[in-house]
């Protein structure tokens, strides 16, 4: 089933970009449409005759995301992004308890998360720790299983929210939201899920979830860069972020983001085919795969065993350091990830990978592929033979065994 | 400028985030070259966070430079960490020269183990087939057809008194490709380019010492007990004329801050670690005939006893004499004229003149003791 995206400036057609759980390029039918939304320039909020069609473009976006999301359209929230969904969640629901209550130390005040968060789920829950919260993590495996066991145990009637990832942007492990959500309202805890890497990867049915909060992203959708959701549960509270503004029913201050809203909305027209493309990604992803470790001595797969997205692969290919296979990659074209966060002139290797039990080097040789709607068979063989032709070259050269030794040698 | 694979030709260049490199960058270019970029993260900036990290959180304004000329210029770009190796290589021997008397030349130390090693086996790792610098030196065809490095035609920036240590198996594989250029051309191109950094003032000095100055870097790496104090002596009488609070505070031909009131000009003309002693005198004694010199390393063959031009520093414009072998890898100086001021941890770096103008081809070089 083809896609079509805008092309990169500039970038000729032999580029292949598999870095889609980074972000996803735009999908080239929402190009045509910008001079409509762009025209909709006038305040969502104002009463006149210039509010009604953001107005209209915003309501009809907000719809058409509650049908593919299975909730109602006045539990979506608009925000900037998936980061600041993840923030508002967690900042928001400890802001609530603590007004709740008339001494703060009478609030539920435990969280619990795992261990490979999104950097804004982790640091959003370490920023309430600083603010008095008591924060757990739960440990993954390096199959790509969580520690249910942990899980059950930390849980109590002091647990205020558990934030737990849909899927891990690294390894694309699906965790057990649906049982870990009833397990969490058992203690009357609520739940967070940040399902920033679901979208478009996956169905996500909401109702069927039972999460209370749940994150979401535009640019991870090929929508725009700049809009993303909060699901909050009917008659939840919700302390708000942004404070100033009353839009979003007070839960979002600032004006719109129209053109990026229009965009996402837009995308949910592809709600019927996501399991579809889902399974054309996973044959590519399973084909590849199993021809890196047929075709690639010592390869591995991270978090194989366990559930996946379909599009997602992390790869260990020992002795081989993932910046530099990245950088080659690169100058021939193929778009990948290594999976650190600062991997640019960092040596540090991905905090996920460490944390799902990978040594130091195993990290640092890893490899992230995400594959797209757009991606083709074609793309993927090609990206193969690259991929060897690389590790075989790179391989060639002895590991640098200490900061102290020099090459001076034949070139 | 296609390999034999039917591709263009790759170059890494090393981007500082300085003019002179960024138009090296741009020149290669145009030339038709596949470039990639690379900065080399020596220095730690670091009140950075990895894990709330983003492209740019490790890196100062400098890498920030490069990277915005390699996405203008639309070319891969990355960086290098090589904060260990920098330590390693050039900060604690820059330090640790200083507590010994000498006056340390780091930036012959981050060529040879940074920019002429490091770089060249990322070189090797990203398959391309040249390294190039901003260096003011140029690359010609030697005697032998072998490739040769030649002072640069702007003399005044001309850099190769730092390129001495560079193995000869690597110069084929060199290209500098602004030393043909006047640094005021060089000026001229970033701007007609639209390069921000274009009006970016030169780097002077040492690139990591900054504004605070040398003495104040030292004293923040090292832990206070290791500074010796000692006396300020008249040579050759031996009247002690002052103290002071460390030898690292002293370089050879030094006239101020010496603590000592005189009528005469006073200079320093030697630092004697051991006992902590730093000898002044008239400016005469700061003159010597003959040096010796370790660690040479060679770019082209020289016979024993050969006349070549000498320069014992980098602002220094060269001296004539003769070089005899008296060891492995040590020589002894012999100059034709009396020179000022040879300074240990200073290098002594060997030419032979081209022909073709004031071109001087680089012979080898070593260390002063």
């Amino acid at each position: 089933m083809p896609f079509s995206t805008l092309c990169a400036n500039g970038r000729d057609a032999n580029t292949v970009y598999l870095d889609h759980n980074a972000t996803t390029p735009v999908a080239a039918e929402l190009a045509p449409q910008v001079q409509d939304w762009l025209s909709a320039w006038g305040n969502p909020s104002s009463i006149h005759w210039a509010s009604r069609k953001p107005k209209l473009l915003i309501r009809e976006a907000r719809r058409s995301l509650a049908q593919m999301l299975n909730c109602d359209p006045l539990e979506l929230v608009f925000t900037s992004g998936g980061s600041e969904s993840n923030n508002t969640a967690i900042k928001g629901v400890f802001e609530s308890l603590q007004k709740a209550v008339t001494r703060p130390s009478d609030a539920r005040n435990h969280y619990v998360l795992s261990d490979v968060e999104h950097p804004s789920v982790r640091r959003t829950a370490e920023y309430l720790r600083e603010r008095g919260a008591e924060v757990e993590f739960i440990g993954v495996d390096r199959s790509g299983f969580i520690d249910m066991n942990a899980y059950k145990e930390k849980l109590s009637e002091r647990t205020a929210l558990v934030s737990i990832m849909f899927a891990n942007n690294e390894t694309g492990n699906i965790f057990p939201i649906q049982d870990m959500a009833r397990l969490a309202h058992e203690k009357g805890a609520l739940f967070h899920t940040d399902a920033v890497q679901a979208l478009g990867k996956t169905p996500v049915d909401l109702a069927a979830l039972g999460v209370d909060l749940a994150s979401f992203s535009g640019h991870k959708f090929y929508a725009f860069k700049g809009a993303g959701l909060l699901f909050v549960r009917r008659g939840l509270q919700l302390e708000s972020l942004i404070h100033g503004g009353a839009q979003e029913r007070h839960r979002r201050g600032g004006t719109e983001n129209v053109l990026a809203i229009c965009s996402l909305g837009a995308m949910a027209a592809h709600a019927g085919e996501i399991a579809a493309r889902g399974e054309v990604m996973r044959q590519m992803r399973d084909e590849f795969e199993a021809r890196v470790l047929a075709e690639i001595p010592g390869a591995s797969v991270t978090g194989g065993e366990a559930p996946r997205l379909p599009n997602t692969s992390s790869l260990i290919l020992p002795g081989v350091d993932g910046e530099t296979l990245l950088m080659n990659l690169d100058i021939l074209g193929f778009a990948v990830s290594t999976g650190a966060a600062c991997s640019s002139g960092s040596p540090e290797p991905s905090p996920v990978l460490l944390a799902m039990g990978l040594s130091r080097a195993e990290a640092q040789n890893s490899l992230r592929v995400g594959l797209g709607w757009g991606t083709t068979p074609e793309q993927m063989a090609r990206f193969l033979e690259a991929l060897k032709d690389v590790v075989a070259r790179v391989r060639a050269f002895p590991p640098e065994t200490s900061i102290t030794e020099v090459v001076h040698g034949p070139i | 400028m296609d390999r034999s694979d039917g591709r263009r030709k790759r170059v890494l260049v090393a981007m500082s985030g300085g003019v002179d490199s960024s138009v090296a960058a741009a020149l290669l270019v145009d030339q038709g070259y596949d470039v990639v970029g690379m900065t080399m993260q020596v220095w730690d900036y670091s009140s950075c966070d990895i894990e709330e990290g983003n492209g740019t959180c490790c890196s100062s304004t400098d890498v920030d430079d490069a990277r915005a000329v390699a996405d203008r210029l639309d070319f891969p770009f990355y960086v290098a960490n090589c904060e260990a190796k920098f330590q390693a290589f050039v900060i604690d021997p820059f330090v640790g020269a200083y507590l010994e008397g000498k006056t340390p030349l780091p930036c012959v130390n981050c060529n040879t183990y940074l920019k002429f090693d490091h770089l060249i086996r990322k070189m090797r790792e990203l398959d391309c087939d040249y390294l190039a610098t901003g260096h003011y030196a140029k690359i010609e065809m030697g005697v032998g057809g072998r490739p040769a490095i030649v002072t640069s035609t702007d003399d005044w920036k001309d850099q190769t008194y730092f390129l001495f240590t560079i193995h000869p198996d690597v110069v084929p594989r060199l290209m500098f490709p602004i030393g043909h250029l006047k640094k005021e051309e060089v000026r001229k191109i970033a701007e007609e380019k639209g390069l921000l950094i274009a009006r970016k003032k030169d780097s002077t000095g040492i690139c990591f010492v900054g504004d605070k100055g040398y003495s104040n870097f030292i004293q923040d790496q090292v832990a206070p007990d290791l500074f010796r104090h000692g006396e300020v002596r008249l040579y050759p009488s031996g009247e002690v004329l002052a103290r002071h609070e460390g030898v690292h505070l002293f370089t050879y031909g030094q006239r101020k801050g010496l603590g000592v009131a005189t009528g005469e000009p006073l200079y320093v003309i030697k630092i004697e670690a051991s006992t902590a002693t730093v000898w002044v005198g008239a400016e005469k004694y700061l003159y010597q005939d003959d040096a010796r010199v370790v660690q040479m390393r060679w770019l082209d063959d020289l016979a024993d006893g050969d006349r070549v031009k000498v320069k014992i520093r980098y602002a220094h414009k060269g001296s004539w004499a003769r070089i005899h072998k008296t060891g492995t890898d040590e020589v002894r100086v012999e100059f034709e004229e009396p020179v000022r001021a040879v300074t240990p941890g200073q290098a002594a770096v060997l030419y032979r003149p081209t022909g073709a103008a004031s071109d001087l081809q680089l012979i080898g070089g070593g260390w002063i003791v």
